[in-house]
């Protein structure tokens, strides 16, 4: 299946932090909106999505049983094909695979994919804690609120502290990952957060639960994003400039070693990053940019690592001795990633590495633009598993090369 | 999703957890542990996560564990504000000697005591009429 399909047209609203005073928006308006912005990139109306395929993300606020089929009753769309992504931050990723194998098979030739999401419009019982089914009820959380489980900043905390523990990886370095999400966001005029900071303010900056600081958090925002996918001869058709999926790899629930004592040091990367690379036929040296998801800077590191970039444990190393900018020899996080551009939803953040590697192989990322980029790789990390990172693992190699 | 008088979560019981919590409260830990391929399944399974054998009788565990990892958690976060007044909390995964790993909040510990593969015992809070939890002390070496 390498390139039979190519992404023609992406989108992505502004975020908000909805300050007093700014519009609050449902998760439907920004979900239209996003559509919006990608179908004009794509040159197509939503009418060309009837008896298409239509894809929805799963989003943190309520929402129906039937919540792909009620998004295109909003929409007015009349698809042949829904699909409905419940894998977190993997699902933007996740339905691009389903949706080529989909095209591939000659069910349909395109699929609108959406995703959107205000989880800063939830009411909360404490900071963080929307009450959505997501988060307050099932035996995940049965068996870690009460247990005094804060959330994910204790859940990755604990993973970073054994990655420290295991591997020779300090703060510093993770600090650089950090500060080059700013120095890129501030290039981004869609990042929330666009002041550059330092090594030290990052070090400075306070601890919410050993080791993991407040700059090592996303700030959580409302918002939408959006893409198009299509037969390869349809995208030729469309545009100069299409962007192949030329391979991808998935794993949902790794486990690295036993499923009783797993080595939480290590992702799911480990399996879907090498089959993608191999699928797509390229190499480390092939690899223009890298958009992992970065919840957390240290799971980028990990996922350098898991992708082979460097051995395990020298991500940290990885990260000092590289040139992380869009114009370095590591283009990483080039939009400023969710750390610096915010994370809109657990559930939507996932888009984020996808939008901006599409962004960036279409040439259209304006200041921050990383020349010559033809083939990147980015990721979708989701779900939080009991005692370890990542339900969810998805690599996809994008090019603009078939 | 209940709260306790404390201000804290307390888990929703069905049928199948209801052991686990019954024997916390009481004192004791109990595990469902596999009839075909002997592991000790946590928290608790529909089947085993390691056979698939839906056949997982109530064990009762030493409480004994090590610290896997461990993280000081200093603000309540995605959580209840009932933990405001327990803070700094100190969480851990710990690998109990039975097998599988869970989260457990140390008590009785300073936090620059707290560390990878300290050895520690389980204890128990009664949560409510119904259920208790596990916490874990330092084991005393030797």
């Amino acid at each position: 299946m390498r390139s039979q399909v190519a992404i023609v047209g992406y989108g992505r609203t502004p975020y908000s932090r909805a300050k007093p005073g700014e519009p609050v928006r449902t998760v439907d308006e920004y979900i239209a909106w996003a559509a919006e912005l990608a179908l004009a990139r794509a040159g197509m109306s939503k009418n060309d999505f009837d008896g298409q395929g239509l894809g929805v993300a799963h989003a943190e606020v309520a929402h129906t049983v039937n919540w792909s089929a009620a998004t295109a009753e909003v929409l007015g769309i009349s698809p042949q094909v829904l699909l409905r992504a419940d894998q977190g931050g993997a699902s933007a990723s996740s339905m691009l695979i389903r949706a080529a194998a989909m095209i591939h098979a000659g069910i349909v030739d395109r699929v609108l994919v959406v995703g959107a999401d205000t989880p800063l419009n939830m009411p909360s019982v404490a900071p963080g804690l929307p009450l959505s089914p997501e988060r307050t009820r099932g035996v995940f959380w049965d068996f870690q609120g009460p247990f005094g489980v804060m959330g994910a900043s204790a859940q990755f905390a604990l993973i970073y502290a054994r990655y420290r523990h295991e591997h020779r990886v300090t703060d510093e370095q993770m600090a650089r990952i950090a500060v080059n999400t700013r120095f890129h966001a501030s290039l981004n005029e869609g990042a929330i957060y666009r002041t550059p900071f330092t090594v030290d303010d990052y070090l400075g900056s306070r601890m919410l639960s050993d080791p993991i600081r407040l700059l090592d958090c996303v700030p959580i925002v409302n918002g939408g994003l959006a893409y198009v996918v299509t037969s390869a001869e349809t995208a030729r058709s469309l545009t100069d400039r299409p962007v192949y999926l030329r391979g991808f790899g998935e794993i949902n629930n790794y486990y690295h070693g036993s499923r009783s004592r797993p080595d939480v040091t290590y992702t799911g990367f480990v399996r879907s990053g090498p089959q993608a690379m191999a699928m797509a036929g390229v190499d480390h040296d092939a690899i223009d940019l890298f958009n992992p998801y970065d919840d957390y800077p240290f799971i980028a590191a990990m996922t350098i690592e898991d992708h082979g970039f460097c051995r395990k444990g020298e991500g940290g190393r990885f990260v000092e001795e590289r040139n992380l900018r869009f114009d370095g020899d590591f283009p990483l996080l080039t939009d400023g990633g969710q750390l610096s551009g915010g994370q809109p939803g657990g559930a939507i953040g996932g888009f984020m590495p996808l939008v901006e590697t599409v962004t960036q192989l279409r040439g259209e990322a304006g200041a921050r633009q990383v020349p010559g980029a033809r083939t990147g790789i980015a990721c979708g990390f989701g779900g939080i598993p009991y005692g370890r990172p990542g339900r969810s693992c998805i690599s996809l190699v994008l090019s603009t090369e078939p | 999703m209940a709260t306790s008088a404390q201000g804290k979560p307390l888990p929703a019981i069905t049928d199948l957890t209801r052991p686990f919590w019954t024997a916390a409260r009481e004192g004791r830990l109990l595990l469902q542990r596999c009839s075909r391929c002997g592991t000790f399944n946590f928290h608790p399974k529909p089947w085993c996560i390691e056979c698939g054998c839906r056949d997982m009788p109530w064990t009762e565990a030493s409480g004994r564990g090590t610290v896997y990892a461990h993280t000081i958690s200093r603000s309540v976060a995605m959580n209840h504000p009932g933990w405001q007044a327990d803070l700094p909390v100190l969480m851990t995964l710990i690998d109990l000697d039975e097998g599988p790993r869970l989260y457990g909040q140390v008590i009785g510990c300073a936090p620059e005591a707290l560390h990878i593969g300290l050895r520690v015992q389980a204890c128990f809070e009664p949560i409510s009429d119904e259920a208790g939890i596990p916490k874990f002390r330092p084991l005393a070496e030797g």
